[in-house]
């Protein structure tokens, strides 16, 4: 079965950036809404410690891309793996491909970590609370060391007095980065980030910003969709441009913002260029 | 008071009826919450056939006025050789009856959820029970307490219908004492009193809860 799925993921992607195993491989990913395809077979990888952002115009896909990667949005065709760890779907011995049973499915997603951008934390629980539970109840680590390495976690993200608060008495800024702290507390293998400025105050955003860059620095995988094209320049070790369900583009942030290859994302950026141009 | 004064041990057996008013709704209550999450589990997570069979469950138990099911199940009940208490009886139907109003609450509370609370849960690896115990439920069920206070308060009201299939409660023993004193007024008076006691203090409970429920709210 490994033989098989590397296979079809050599098959189907680009020749990988390194030679070592994807931290991320996805292969021929292709969803439909009722008649519409939103995705028309996107297959990506991202190695080990690479941070990739991912832009473009609204409606091209790339939030669903990002949720298909653990099976929050589900798709009619391809295969996702982690690590080489099949995610979502799998090919069996027979090549068919078939969809992971839920407790199968709940222990890949632990590996991935998803900060959305309405932040989605639990409104029940305080901070502490919301970045322990699953790394207790799912992970069964003991309770002390839960919370030590919550509150480590929430000193790197710049909130060490807000432990015992309830979601609601903190500012968007501070709730996200609550719910960073909340989806690197089960050591994720790769971090995924949903437009998670985009619901922000203007002057909220660069706390988040300034926190996903550190994660980057430190070496986390990740993957950025974005509008903050300032983010993508100074952070992304590439940057990958959809549009109407493909990828269109993709390649160094300096190749892309200075000399782009492609029409389609040279009228994306003049655009966005002369929005923002103060 | 020359009215009411003669009537004071008339009034302790209105106490007592009180009492067995209570009982009834307690025995009831919790088998009708019980049943109510699980038909509302079944809703919105069972399999097409599950949610069908419990449909109709709903609307069969929607569409029959509870004095009519009351009843129904006492004529029937004999016919079918279950032997059953008259007390139970009443407290089985009571709790089948309210189940299905019930499951529609809880099923409201979890469906009002947005999903963004799905994907987090989902995304952190939890498997679904975890997710419903921990994440969906106490968000669901604040969510879902002020009507279903309002049944349990409806639940206990109801209880009065049995006395048409000859069980004996608040209503029973009033109009028992009515027809020993000829005291309608004074008598119904105060069982509407005492009934307003249990439904008020219910419906002070409910606040409370959903006053605690509303931490971090």
């Amino acid at each position: 079965m490994e033989n098989t799925l590397n296979d079809a993921l050599s098959l189907a992607t680009d020749p990988p950036v390194v030679q070592q195993r994807p931290m991320l491989a996805m292969s021929g990913i292709a969803k439909w809404f009722g008649a519409n395809q939103v995705l028309k077979g996107v297959s990506l990888t991202v190695a080990k410690g690479e941070a990739v952002v991912v832009i473009g115009p609204s409606g091209s896909g790339k939030t669903t891309l990002l949720r298909c990667i653990n099976l929050l949005e589900d798709y009619e065709d391809g295969i996702v793996a982690v690590d080489g760890e099949p995610i979502g779907y799998f090919v069996d011995a027979r090549g068919k491909r078939q969809r992971m049973g839920e407790r199968d499915l709940a222990a890949a997603r632990e590996h991935v970590g998803i900060v959305f951008q309405s932040y989605n934390l639990f409104p029940h629980m305080t901070v502490l609370q919301n970045i322990v539970a699953a790394p207790i109840r799912v992970r069964g680590i003991p309770r002390a060391k839960a919370e030590a390495r919550a509150r480590d976690l929430l000193a790197m993200v710049g909130l060490t007095d807000k432990e015992q608060a309830y979601p609601v008495r903190l500012s968007g800024g501070q709730q996200q980065r609550v719910a960073i702290a909340r989806a690197l507390a089960m050591d994720p293998k790769i971090m995924l980030f949903d437009e998670v400025t985009s619901a922000l105050d203007p002057e909220l955003v660069g706390e988040v910003l300034a926190a996903m860059q550190q994660l980057a620095r430190d070496g986390m995988t990740m993957i950025v969709v974005t509008h903050e094209m300032s983010f993508a320049r100074d952070v992304a070790d590439r940057v990958v441009f959809m549009d109407g369900g493909l990828i269109v583009e993709e390649g160094k942030p300096e190749q892309m913002f200075t000399a782009p290859r492609t029409d389609r994302v040279r009228q994306f950026l003049k655009r966005y260029n002369d929005r923002y141009r103060l | 008071m020359k009215t009411f004064a003669p009537l004071l041990h008339s009034y302790w057996y209105l106490f007592r009826g009180a009492g067995m008013t209570l009982l009834m709704a307690s025995a009831a209550v919790v088998p009708a919450t019980l049943l109510g999450v699980l038909l509302a589990l079944v809703q919105v997570f069972g399999r097409r056939a599950a949610r069908s069979a419990v449909l109709a469950y709903l609307f069969i138990m929607r569409g029959i006025p509870l004095l009519v099911l009351l009843t129904f199940v006492y004529y029937l009940l004999p016919l079918t050789g279950i032997d059953l208490p008259p007390f139970w009886g009443v407290v089985l139907v009571l709790a089948f009856y309210y189940a299905a109003f019930m499951s529609e609450a809880f099923r409201a509370g979890i469906l009002s959820l947005p999903q963004a609370q799905w994907d987090a849960a989902k995304s952190l690896g939890m498997p679904r029970y975890l997710m419903l115990r921990i994440v969906i439920f106490p968000q669901a069920l604040r969510l879902a307490a002020p009507p279903f206070i309002s049944l349990c308060v409806n639940l206990v009201k109801a209880t009065s219908l049995v006395s048409i299939v000859g069980l004996w409660e608040l209503t029973m023993a009033s109009r028992e004492v009515v027809e020993r004193t000829l005291a309608p007024f004074q008598i119904f008076l105060g069982a509407a009193f005492l009934y307003f006691c249990i439904c008020y203090a219910l419906a002070l409970y409910g606040k409370y809860l959903e006053r605690r429920a509303l931490v971090g709210h």
